[in-house]
């Protein structure tokens, strides 16, 4: 009897201690905020895919190491990583699988066709899709209101890329007056040979071709032949990164020297791995391209860690750091991880504790109205910025000195 | 007409799904399944029956998509009419490109490379042409109503394609009991003893080809409505044409339901390779092609051909003619 009362009691006890601690299991299990962080990891994006994850992981590392989102009792940000497989199928199967998981908001995308692909499922369920790269301006445009881009477009980007080319070739005396494009053949590659194919001739420049190839392309040699025969002032690549030094490293090998390599979006030209892996072939390449603000102090501490790691500090990764930050801004403001909440907190955000040199955030259709690119000159074996004036490490060398 | 229980009885527990599931993630999963099974099935009618192995089904795939999207967006056309029009321009393009090769005499691996040839051809015209849209690819504006084919949720999409499957499997069943599929097995068999008994090779290639086309033109114009967008290496790229054969050979070459089974095995086994190796980039296609490598080294007639030797193994040597007397 007794030792039944006993059973009975302990019972008791037992379950209402179960009962008492399920709630804060449940609460110590919702508190964690999940956000998916979409990236092409494999396939022909593989690498710039991988330096964004990087990028956005450090970013949701120290947000939790100092604390988690306050607003929500420290709540930790739980990555849901995908790999979009490069492909825009591949990005919106992972979208859905994010969503069964209860994600806040997606952070990534990185190519121009992903990005659509993506943000426009997430868009179905009203889940906040914060892009990091994809520059195609239809990303924005579509009126989607779950789509936020933090980097510039392709029309501001060349706009800025065609009024710093101009103003480098005027302080060397106009040595310049021909010009030829080598695009990949892509939303993002064609879309900007289209834009500066149209515009160049209105800044009295003669487009003399324009060449484009698929990605992944991994012969440049006819290409370089064309470039020789047609022997412009200017060379233009706008690629993704393997096709970029493939090209850059063919026209060294083939001797063929313009007065200046000008990129725009270059998927190399501003990325250390290539400086330090083909210096000679970087050697003098312009760039008009997404660049971390060089007097921001933790932009340089975030490059020496990323250094430390043996990896390189590209513009995926301080560009994803900084979205994950106005993603986590946008949280602690909403105070919730209500999707729309978020959307709203983004809608107003004014965040200004980036890494990027664009002032506080200010989204206008999704679009952040201050993103806009930098210019940058391999000088060395390091990336100098040469415009705009108030962000420059050196002054343009062009042309080209000849070897 | 016999053979059909199989069809309508898959067909009914597959447009369950959405019922039992309310997970989208699973409804995002089939349809990429059905999409390359339907592909496939288009793949399986010319390569599977007729013997011709053909590696450029993207051109089909491809014209369907296109001008499924840019009907719509330069013209201002409906949605459906569009896609109607897209398999009617996918059934041309497989007319042009099979009278051209099969009125060459070209057979095997020739007809092989010149598909392949047409589907980069038509990549590179796709990317450099205006009306495409060029590099920049073609976005269909989201429009979420049914008249617009568009749809607020997964499911409705699920069971169109479901529908458009469903009828892919019946029409390849009716072909392997028809006249014409007798001629198209037998000049897969022995293409000149086809013709030596009269059988008007070249016509019964063609038509083949044309319906063949049609089919894979569907599954194009399908994923032009669920993606939204569209660009030439979506459209002509060589991942569809590997797909659209894949399936066939993985589910069982000449068989109705092997395009099917392949598309499920195929996808479930990317997708159970994604958990396995977990968040290590890459690591899934090394698992997959690995399995993809023994599956066609142990299963050389497909899933299919293992399921009927196991089946053979199992039934006892006196069953089959038992069956038969009973018959």
């Amino acid at each position: 009897m007794s030792r039944d009362n006993l059973n009975r009691r302990r019972f008791l006890q037992s379950t209402a201690a179960a009962a008492l601690s399920a709630p804060s299991i449940a609460r110590a299990q919702g508190s964690a905020v999940k956000v998916g962080v979409l990236h092409p990891v494999s396939g022909a994006l593989s690498y710039s895919g991988q330096q964004g994850r990087i990028g956005a992981q450090l970013a949701i590392e120290d947000i939790n190491a100092a604390g988690g989102i306050k607003a929500l009792g420290g709540a930790k940000i739980e990555a849901v990583l995908g790999d979009a497989q490069s492909t825009p199928d591949g990005g919106n199967a992972e979208v859905e699988k994010m969503n069964s998981a209860g994600v806040a908001a997606i952070v990534g995308g990185y190519a121009s066709s992903i990005c659509l692909a993506a943000s426009q499922t997430a868009a179905r369920y009203n889940l906040p899709y914060i892009v990091d790269v994809g520059v195609v301006d239809s990303i924005v445009t579509r009126g989607l209101k779950n789509t936020f881009r933090f980097g510039p477009g392709f029309g501001v980007i060349a706009k800025t890329a065609l009024d710093n080319l101009v103003a480098i070739n005027d302080a060397a005396g106009k040595p310049a007056k021909t010009v030829m494009i080598v695009h990949e053949d892509s939303a993002f590659g064609s879309g900007l040979s289209k834009l500066l194919n149209t515009q160049l001739p209105e800044r009295g420049f003669q487009v003399l071709e324009v060449i484009s190839h698929p990605t992944p392309t991994r012969d440049f040699n006819n290409v370089a032949l064309k470039v020789r025969a047609q022997n412009p002032d200017i060379v233009i690549p706008a690629n993704y990164y393997n096709e970029y030094v493939l090209f850059a490293r063919t026209m060294q090998q083939q001797r063929v020297r313009p007065k200046g390599i000008y990129s725009v979006l270059g998927g190399a030209a501003s990325s250390y791995k290539f400086v330090k892996e083909f210096p000679e072939a970087a050697q003098y390449i312009m760039d008009c391209n997404h660049w971390f603000d060089p007097k921001n102090q933790k932009a340089l501490e975030l490059k020496k860690r990323i250094d430390a790691r043996n990896e390189f500090y590209t513009y995926e990764v301080y560009m994803n750091y900084s979205c994950i930050l106005l993603l986590a801004d946008a949280i602690e403001r909403a105070g919730s991880a209500d999707r729309a909440r978020i959307i709203g907190a983004l809608e107003n955000s004014t965040f200004g504790g980036h890494l990027m040199p664009y002032g506080p955030t200010k989204f206008v259709n999704g679009q952040n109205q201050g993103a806009a690119p930098v210019n940058t000159q391999v000088i060395g074996n390091d990336i100098q910025v040469i415009l705009p004036a108030s962000f420059a490490s050196a002054k343009a060398v062009f042309p080209m000195p000849r070897a | 007409m016999k053979g059909l229980a199989p069809i309508a009885t898959v067909a009914v527990l597959l447009a369950l799904v959405p019922f039992i599931t309310a997970s989208n993630a699973v409804l995002n999963f089939l349809v990429m399944a059905f999409l390359i099974a339907l592909a496939g099935q288009g793949w399986n009618i010319l390569g599977g029956y007729g013997g011709q192995y053909s590696f450029g089904h993207a051109a089909f795939f491809g014209t369907g998509t296109y001008v499924t999207a840019v009907l719509q967006v330069r013209y201002g056309m409906n949605a459906w009419l569009c896609f109607a029009l897209g398999i009617a321009g996918g059934a041309l393009v497989g007319a042009v490109i099979g009278g051209l090769s099969f009125r060459s005499g070209l057979r095997g691996s020739y007809f092989a490379l010149v598909t392949l040839a047409f589907a980069e051809v038509l990549r590179i015209v796709a990317s450099v042409a205006p009306i495409t849209g060029a590099g920049v690819g073609t976005l269909i504006k989201l429009d979420l109503r049914p008249e617009a084919f568009q749809f607020q949720s997964r499911a409705p999409f699920y069971w169109v394609l479901l529908a458009l499957l469903v009828v892919s499997l019946i029409l390849t069943r009716i072909i392997e009991d028809s006249r014409f599929g007798a001629y198209l097995v037998a000049l897969r068999e022995n293409e000149d003893a086809a013709k030596a008994l009269g059988v008007d090779t070249t016509l019964v290639k063609l038509g083949a080809m044309t319906i063949s086309a049609a089919i894979t033109a569907a599954a194009g114009g399908f994923y032009a409505q669920y993606f939204l967008f569209v660009d030439a290496g979506i459209a002509y790229g060589p991942w569809i044409s590997v797909e659209a054969l894949l399936a066939p050979i993985i589910g069982g070459v000449g068989t109705v339901f092997g395009p099917l089974l392949g598309a499920l095995v195929i996808r479930t086994l990317g997708e159970l390779t994604k958990i396995v190796a977990g968040d290590a980039p890459g690591l899934d296609l090394v698992i997959y092609g690995s399995v993809l490598v023994a599956v066609v080294a142990f299963a050389p007639r497909g899933i299919a051909g293992l399921i009927e030797r196991v089946r053979g193994r199992l039934t006892p040597p006196a069953a089959p003619s038992l069956e038969r007397s009973h018959g």
